[in-house]
Parts: C-alpha cells; structure tokens; sequence
C-alpha cells in the first residue's frame, strides 16, 4: 500500500500483515452461525494450545500479555461438541416471561392448589436462582481457546434469570405469594463442585434432568393455560442445558477415558449422601406434598396424586440413567443408590 | 397395579437396600430396630418410607400407622399456612411490555432491604427455613451494588434481544481495500475478546451476590448475555469478508478490571470502559464502512447504553448512601484511566480506527484528527457520566489526557 509520506514515520502497522490468508465465511440457512465460522485455523479443530489470557482462538498472541490467572488448558475440560449449535439455538429461542405467558388466562384456582403452586414456584425459583450462580462460577475458568463452550454458558445464564423470575411471576399473578423456603434440596452440591465437569454432571445432567423430567410432566402439573406454557418453555431452555452436560461427560469419556471412576465418584457421593433425591430434591416435604396435591388435584386426591409423584420420580430415575448411558456411562446402572435404584425399569 | 404397590413388590422381590441415612433419620425419630423391614414387608415403598421419614414421623406415629394398615405419611401440610404475604395478583402496568419484574415489586415482596442477612438461597420474600447451610454469598449490602434502574432495564434487555445470526444482512458485505479490512478486523478481534473477558468477569460475581438483590442479578445476566452476543457477532464480522483474526487486545485494562478486590471497585473499573465503549460505539456510523457494521454498532450501542444506565445510577445511589466512601473512588478511576490511556497509545488499537476514520491509510492525517475529536468525546462525555452520578473528577489521569491528545 501506498503510505503517506508525511506520517510513514510514526506509523507502525505491524500490526496489519501479521497473517496472509483470507477468511470469508458464507452464510448458511440459519444465517451466518458459529458453525459457519468455525473453519480453518479458526475451528475448534485447529485449536492450539492454551494460555492464561483470554486470547480468542486464532487471534494472535501478543508479546507480553498479562495471565489472567489459572484457566483450563485442555479442550476436554469443558467442552461439548453440540455447544456451537447449542449458542445459535439459544439465541434464536430467547423467550419472554413478561409477553410469551398468557398470563391473561390465569383464573382463580381452589386455595389449595393455588397453595400448591404457589410453593412449588417458591421451590423453582430458588432452584433456578443456584443454576444461574453455577455457570457464572466457572465462567472465568473457560478458555478463550474453547469460547463457544463459554458463550453457551453465558446463555444458560439469561436462560436461568428468566426461570428465576418467571415462577417468581407466577407465584405473584394469581392471588397468591411465596411460601416455605426449601431446604435440602441438593443445591449445595452444585456450587461445592470443585471441577467443571463434577459441575456440568451434576447440574446439567442430574439436577436440570430431574428438573427437566418434572417440567415435562407440566401438562399434568399446571392448573392453567399459563402454567402449563411456564412448563413448556422452560423445558425447551432445560433440554438445551441437559444436552450440553450429555455431550461434555461423552466428549470427556471418549477422550479422556481414565476419568470414568473419578466421575463415578462424584455420583456416588451426589445419589448416595445426599437424601439420596439428588440436585433439586423433589421429596423436600412441601415440595412432595404439593406435587402430590397438583398431580392428584386436590388434598382429598392426595393418594392419587402420590401415585402420579412415584411415576414423576420414576421418570426422572430412568430419564437420568439414559442420559447417563447416551453419553457413554450406561454402567451408573449398577451404581446407583438405593433411593433412586428402586425406580430403575430393567435394562 | 399402582406405581406404588408395583415398587413395593420390587422392593419384596429384590432384597432392598436400606440407605444408611434412611436408617440414621429412623433411629433419629425414634423408630424401633426393624420397623423399615416391616414397613417394607408390609408393602409400602422404599420412596413411601422415606417421605415419611423426611415429613418427620416419629416412631410410635409409625408404629401407629402401620398397624392401621396405612401408608405411614401424614398431610402435614403446614407450608400452606407459613406468615407469609398473601393475595397477590401482579398486573401488568403497561400491557405493551407485559408482566415484568417491576409489576412484581407490590407489598413486601417489592422490599429490596439495605442488607440482606439471610445467608442461604431464599428466594426473597418466602419463609425462611432456620436451619440452613451457609451458601458462601459475600455481598449483602444494598448500597454497593444496588441501582433501582435494574428493574425496567432487565425487561428493555429481553424486549430489545437482537441475533447476530440473522439480524444482520450478511450477504451484503462487499469486499473492502485491504488495509481497511485488515483494521476492521483487528478493531474487533481486540474488540471481541474485550466483550468475551468482560461476560466472564460478571459471571464470576455472580456467585457473590445474595437473593436480598434479585432483580440486580437478573439485570447483570443479560449484560452477561449481551456481552456473549458482542463477542461472537464482531468474530463474525471479522471472519466473514476476506480478513481474519488479528493481535489479541492488549491486557492492561482488563487485567485491572480482573484485580477488583471488592464489586465496587470492580463497577469503578467497568465505569471507565463502558462509558467509553458507549460513546466509541455510538459512534459507530462513523467508523463502519458498510450497512452491516453500522447495523451491528447501532445494536451493540443501544445493548451498552443500559450498562451505563445502570453504571451510573449505581454510582450515584453508592455515592449518596456512602459519603465517606467518595474519594476512594478517585483510586479506582486513576488506575482504570491509566491502563486505558496506555492502550488507547497502543499501535493495534490507535491506528485501526485512524484508518477506518479516515477512510485508508492514504487518509491516516485526517483519521488521526478524527480520532482526536473522537477520543477528547469520549473522554468529555465519561467526565459528564460520572458527573450524573454526583461524582466530579477533578483532573483525569496524565496518561489518559495526553493518550486522547495523541
Ligand atoms: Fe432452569
Ligand atoms: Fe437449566
């Protein structure tokens, strides 16, 4: 290029020829995606090694960059192959719980399944308030090498906010209120993690699983058109979470096999000390006692209801072992504790 | 069959395992040795006991129970009466925006305390369990991180969503003269990897924050999310019309963001890059050299501008509940102008946008006069943010001042 002569001096463009190729990457149906731009030294598959700044994947290193402390070095540590589509997906899903709810057709319900809601919503908004606190904790740990990976942690956590404030929503539209705190439901777990993939099998697959089992049993569960769509969208966001955390443990088991037992053991401790309900425990009392009330219909279809709750948990038993064997640990079958072990259908 | 009687004959037919802790709870209710085994072999579900356990059953209630032939778990049911508010029906204030978190603050539940003491994951506004573990949150004082803003801001985030996929015409691009490419694309590669470190640095406080603050950490979550869509929409940019990934950006800034001991200190830091980073992308028009990117500026400009909302009302909200904390702020803001006044000096992030301001390096006396006039706005324009927020800085760092004059 022609430089002009009166700057050429103080110009120093070293900046500007320090690759030779040309990337144009093409839209595709979806628009122009990462998946579109995941090609050549830019992919995922061309990924270098680490390094403790948050360098984005194929952009050039510079001299004297600062570490930003400790991130992970290896791919396997936090990555799913499903997280490029999982981000575009996301975004293009993004809902609202203030205009996608028909919150016009909420009536009044009976005081005590109106109760029952109210206290399961009390439940789910806490339980969401944790799942959005967990991603944010391992945020500053994801490489810039694997930022997909990140970007799609970043959208669980808008997901979560809007879990977090659309049953807080409910429990305030309907002329009822929050009630009893949950205790015990198995969220301490999740923020006590010490690695992300002990976090990811933890919360995505058992506890937004177990979450994600109930959510769709909504139809059963909601009492009104606007419940009943609170369910719906919101499992459409949890099968988006439970897929990340399904492909993260099989990329983990492919390439990192020697890791089985380790996760094996986070399980164990996850089934077996635990009340033995797992992350976000619906046998917390209140909580049991409301699902029973809603599936039943009533405190006087309290028995009916308790053999909806059995199926509930049954589903999310055998729902959570197939995930498990999807993602390549089919032998959690013979682990499992005895709380859960008791709803498992025969191989 | 019912779920039930199906499990209890599971139960009957393989040897059930009794977990240790369904025994530690019995023998804490005062069961007699034995009574699961009968339960169990009186065809009541491994499930059914535990609920009862869990529901608090002592042992002659059990024994009760099971000589009457029942399912031992009684209704306790006392959640359906625990003291708090009751009859609540949120309406939307203004249809256009339906039920939003702002409708939701009637009665106690729109309470946001100055601190919040409760340590565990309460959602606000239900009735506390007493005996709870510790969740580890560390901020529970409204005045450092609280800015009334949060509340319509969280539902205009949501409202004003935008998908970099297909918001903007990418098959409009047309090829650009090589050096402008190559400064495009260098602007956002520092540019994307600024907006991906910032998300995570948020999301890491997150952690932090208690459930005394909701609506101010489901405001962050969509700056968090924002800032996602940033990152990867300027990768984009840079990946899709012949050039490539340039330098990564420089680390001063950012490492001195990621140094916050404390989250004010932290919003002091981000005050300084958001403010500038609004007015830099405000505008935008003038840098963009095509359709596409004054699409993407004008969407990245509208997201940063709540951040700064929110910046500044926060400040201002600090400032006025903690006046002895005022000059303290000065520390933050002198370090935080210093990093960005030695970047600002920096050769990839200087010459890049003289280029695109000046349409071509031919054009690079004219691009570095605009530039000027961009960096002495930006730096007039932050000084009037924080003035907004109360705060008036009387001299910017040295460093910053002679980077903007550069
Ligand atoms: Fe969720
Ligand atoms: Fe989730």
């Amino acid at each position: 290029m022609a430089a002009n002569p009166a700057t050429e001096a103080t110009l120093d463009l070293s900046w500007l020829d320090l690759y030779d190729d040309a990337t144009s990457a093409e839209p595709g149906k979806k628009g122009l995606t990462l998946k579109e731009i995941n090609l050549g030294r830019y992919a995922d598959s061309a990924r270098g090694a680490g390094d403790m700044t948050y360098r984005m994947r194929g952009a050039i290193p510079r001299p004297g960059a600062q570490r930003f402390g400790p991130n992970y070095q290896s791919k396997a540590d936090v990555w799913a192959e499903n997280c490029l589509m999982l981000y575009e997906e996301a975004t293009q899903r993004q809902w609202s719980s203030a205009r996608d709810i028909p919150w016009d057709t909420l009536e009044p319900l009976p005081d005590e399944l109106e109760r029952a809601m109210c206290q399961l919503a009390t439940m789910l908004t806490e339980v969401e308030f944790i799942a959005g606190d967990v991603p944010g904790q391992w945020m500053p740990f994801v490489s810039a090498q694997d930022f997909e990976a990140g970007l799609f942690l970043m959208t669980q956590i808008m997901d979560e906010a809007r879990h977090t404030d659309v049953f807080r929503k409910r429990a305030l539209a309907n002329g009822g209120g929050l009630l009893a705190q949950g205790a015990g439901l198995g969220l301490r777990t999740l923020i006590e993690a010490r690695d992300f993939t002990e976090m990811s099998v933890l919360m995505h697959v058992q506890a937004e699983g177990f979450v994600q089992s109930m959510f769709r049993m909504g139809e059963l569960i909601g009492q009104t058109e606007a419940d009943k769509r609170i369910f719906r969208m919101s499992a459409q966001d949890e099968s988006r979470h439970l897929a990340f955390g399904v492909m993260h443990l099989k990329y983990v088991l492919d390439t990192e096999p020697e890791r089985r037992e380790e996760i094996h053991h986070y399980l164990d401790k996850a089934e077996g000390d635990a009340a033995g309900g797992g992350s976000g425990d619906v046998t917390f009392p209140p909580v049991f006692e409301a699902l029973c009330i809603l599936l039943g219909g009533g405190v006087d279809k309290f028995d009916e209801g308790l053999q909806k709750f059995l199926l509930l948990r049954k589903r999310q038993i055998n729902e959570y072992v197939h995930r498990l064997t999807v993602a390549g640990l089919g032998d959690r079958r013979q682990r499992l504790g005895p709380l859960m072990a008791q709803f498992l259908d025969p191989a | 069959m019912s779920t039930g009687e199906a499990l209890a004959r599971a139960a009957q037919a393989t040897q059930v395992e009794i977990p240790q802790e369904a025994r530690d709870k019995a023998r804490e209710l005062g069961w007699e040795d034995g009574l699961i085994e009968l339960a169990l072999a009186k065809g009541h579900s491994l499930q059914v006991i535990w609920q009862a356990l869990r529901a608090g059953v002592d042992g002659d209630r059990a024994k009760e129970f099971l000589q009457a032939g029942q399912a031992a778990i009684p209704r306790d049911l006392s959640w359906m009466n625990v003291p708090t508010e009751w009859g609540i029906r949120a309406r939307p204030k203004d249809p256009a925006m339906g039920l939003t978190i702002a409708d939701l603050m009637i009665g106690t539940y729109g309470d946001v305390p100055d601190v919040w003491t409760n340590r565990s994951e309460i959602a606000r506004g239900s009735f506390p369990n007493p005996i709870v573990e510790d969740m580890g949150y560390t901020i529970f004082e409204k005045a450092l991180v609280w800015a009334d803003c949060c509340i319509p801001l969280y539902e205009e985030a949501i409202r004003d969503r935008w998908v970099s996929a297909t918001d903007l015409n990418w098959n409009s691009l047309e090829p650009l003269p090589h050096d402008i490419e190559r400064a495009v694309c260098q602007f956002l590669t520092e540019q994307s990897e600024r907006a991906y470190f910032t998300g995570a640095l948020w999301s890491g406080w997150l952690p932090e924050i208690s459930y005394g603050f909701l609506e101010l950490k489901l405001f962050l979550s969509t700056i968090i999310y924002d800032l996602a869509r940033h990152s990867e929409a300027f990768r984009k940019r840079a990946l899709a019309n012949g050039g490539g990934l340039g330098l990564q950006a420089p680390t001063d800034f950012s490492r001195v963001a990621k140094e916050a001991r404390s989250f004010p200190e932290l919003a002091a830091i981000l005050f300084v890059q958001d403010s500038m980073l609004y007015t830099l992308f405000s505008h935008g028009d003038e840098f963009a050299q095509n359709e596409l990117e004054r699409d993407l500026y004008r969407f990245v400009a509208r997201d940063r501008k709540r951040m700064l909302d929110y910046h500044i009302e926060r400040m201002k909200h600090m400032l006025f509940k903690l006046p002895d904390r005022r000059d303290e702020q000065n520390l933050y803001f002198n370090k935080a102008e210093s990093r960005m006044g030695k970047e600002w000096l920096d050769p990839a992030v200087s010459e890049p946008l003289a280029i695109l301001l000046g349409r071509g390096v031919d054009h690079i006396d004219e691009g570095r006069r605009k530039l000027r006039d961009l960096r002495k706005l930006q730096v007039d324009n932050y000084l009037a943010d924080l003035q907004k927020a109360t705060f008036v800085r009387k001299h910017i760092n040295g460093r910053l001042e002679q980077a903007a004059q550069a």
